[in-house]
């Protein structure tokens, strides 16, 4: 076969699978955008006759969506600070040792990371109700996501630490630098670019983090978007365009950055996950 | 005091320090509740003795109770099948898609980054999705089976027990295809080009070539890839939220899920944390597998 022309098939293709594969995503905005009627018609039409561009206003209006937005902020914030300002430490140290402890720790860092948040949320939160945290369940929701999310994190910064070159840190001492000194004069900032993709990546996962935040928070005010969501999929509900809409305003931040950012991520990903 | 700050700022107390903060948050937010879980597993707990540590400890019996119960065996079934259909499926396709892209056209690593987007949506926005998606009367995949002539008369896929945990598999399979085929596409890049060219001179064939070069070199990844697949399976607990809520009685719980229910639905924090410690366990065995697979990456 030509070479040329089996390009274009390959492209036409895979341009097809992409779109099986995002379809989900299609439906989600389509829908959001059609009548309370349009959206029951059958056959279902792939395109809004007449796209209701007011829902959002009055979705964001009526669910108080501003208000699950920020608190799914406030806590994805805490979170990340929290993760980086502790992880980065031990990922440092972690990668410019080798040794048996290094083993030991990262062992059980590996360990932590498999953890799944319903399992742990039972203790986490008897414990917590004992300690008075709950009193204070965003902050909890933020301790919890932290502890989940942050050997997920050590694991990502130290490869990125593992590329950035020992010699020049010793350069750094022998010309007269305390070992604090070159850390945040040399290493921090080469290492600064896997700091920032993997802290991101962690946002985005604790901007969609679910059981913690379902089964900590109770007062409606500070729930954050994911439970919004949740409570507003009753099991008879029809209303599917506005929780479609409501979807569409809460995944589309993050797939902005997703699509601003892929290359980045996509290297993050891989080279935290497999080698 | 002077030399202890010096400690700190430049020695063996730096790297000591820096270690010690994060590994004893970790050690009071993860380690001391994975502890208490089992202490709880063996004690009475109900919403009166919540506040205390003085609980009385009942030995196995929230064991006994457990396995007594007639859910206990359809749910653990439902687990198994749930984590090996999902883990079948997403392999399956991420396979597939992986070696499609791996064949190398303009643009193929483009589109292949499309395909990441499931990986990092919210849990509950994908369950809301697919919730709508197979939806019985209006759902949009049940039309374009019905179209495709596959069935006569729609499914309803969250209410009927035959299909329920089946919706929640679709789900998941479409939510779990990035991760399989992104970890695969970099286990197949790192296979030398020059072992096919030198089993193409050799006359074998496309087939051939997959089963005698691209499969062994991939055990590893594969390994990896499975206990991997395997570990976030069984932390898949958002789209039953979003789906079928684990029902109709019970058709579509799973361990993880209905460990949580018992919690918090059922407010029997014992028995939640019974189920957890035997899920817990099965997690374990996974992850050691897993870090056995990836030692020589994690040494370095």
């Amino acid at each position: 076969m030509n070479l040329a022309l089996r390009d274009k098939f390959m492209l036409a293709a895979a341009f097809l699978l992409a779109a099986i594969y995002l379809f989900p995503l299609y439906w989600m905005y389509v829908t959001a955008l059609k009548t309370g009627s349009a959206m029951f018609a059958s056959p279902p039409s792939l395109w809004p006759s007449d796209p209701q561009w007011g829902t959002y206003g009055s979705v964001w209006e009526s669910r108080n969506v501003g208000r699950y937005l920020w608190n799914s902020l406030v806590i994805a914030s805490g979170a990340v600070s929290l993760i980086v300002i502790l992880g980065t430490g031990c990922a440092y140290v972690l990668a410019r040792y080798r040794n048996v402890w290094v083993d030991i720790g990262l062992f059980l860092i590996l360990m932590l990371q498999v953890l799944p948040a319903s399992l742990m949320i039972t203790p986490i939160f008897v414990g917590f109700s004992q300690l008075g945290l709950l009193d204070y369940p965003r902050t909890a929701v933020i301790l919890a996501i932290a502890a989940k999310s942050m050997p997920f994190f050590v694991v990502l910064v130290r490869a990125t630490f593992m590329s950035v070159p020992m010699e020049l840190e010793e350069a750094a001492l022998v010309d007269g630098n305390s070992r604090l000194g070159a850390f945040f004069n040399i290493v921090l900032p080469l290492a600064r670019n896997g700091i920032l993709v993997s802290a991101i990546l962690i946002f985005m996962q604790a901007f969609g983090e679910f059981v913690y935040s379902k089964s900590m928070i109770q007062a409606i005010e500070y729930q954050p978007a994911s439970v919004g969501l949740n409570s507003f999929m009753g099991p008879n509900t029809n209303e599917w365009n506005n929780i479609m809409a409501y979807a569409a305003m809460y995944v589309t931040p993050i797939l902005a950055t997703f699509v601003l950012l892929q290359r980045r991520i996509v290297s993050g990903l891989t080279s935290g996950a497999l080698k | 005091m002077r030399r202890f700050l010096l400690s700190i700022s430049d020695g063996r107390g730096f790297d000591i320090g820096l270690v010690s903060v994060p590994l004893a948050f970790l050690f009071a937010m993860a380690g001391l509740p994975l502890i208490y879980n089992i202490v709880m597993s063996f004690q009475e707990v109900d919403m009166f003795s919540l506040g205390t540590f003085a609980r009385p400890f009942v030995g196995f019996k929230n064991y006994v109770t457990l396995f007594s119960l007639p859910e206990t065996w359809p749910i653990l079934g439902n687990t198994a099948v749930f984590v090996i259909a999902s883990i079948a499926g997403q392999f399956t396709i991420g396979f597939g898609l992986a070696l499609f892209f791996w064949t190398g056209f303009p643009g193929s690593s483009w589109l292949r980054g499309l395909f990441l987007v499931s990986w990092i949506m919210p849990g509950l926005v994908v369950g809301a999705i697919w919730n709508w998606i197979l939806s019985g009367d209006f759902g949009v995949l049940n039309y374009i089976l019905r179209e495709s002539g596959l069935i006569s008369d729609n499914i309803f896929w969250r209410s009927d027990p035959d299909f329920s945990l089946w919706a929640v598999v679709i789900a998941n399979i479409w939510l779990g295809i990035s991760f399989n085929m992104i970890l695969l596409s970099v286990g197949l890049s790192a296979i030398s080009q020059d072992l096919y060219e030198a089993a193409e001179l050799d006359g074998a064939n496309v087939i051939q070539r997959f089963y005698t070069i691209t499969l062994p070199m991939m055990r590893s990844t594969i390994g990896a890839i499975i206990s991997l697949g395997l570990i976030f399976t069984l932390q898949q607990f958002d789209l039953f939220a979003a789906i079928t809520a684990g029902g109709p009685n019970n058709s579509s719980n799973v361990a993880q899920y209905w460990a949580w229910d018992l919690s918090f639905r059922q407010y029997d924090f014992a028995q939640g944390a019974t189920v957890s410690v035997i899920m817990i366990v099965f997690v374990m065995i996974a992850s050691v597998v897993y870090v056995r697979s990836t030692r020589h990456e994690v040494r370095g």
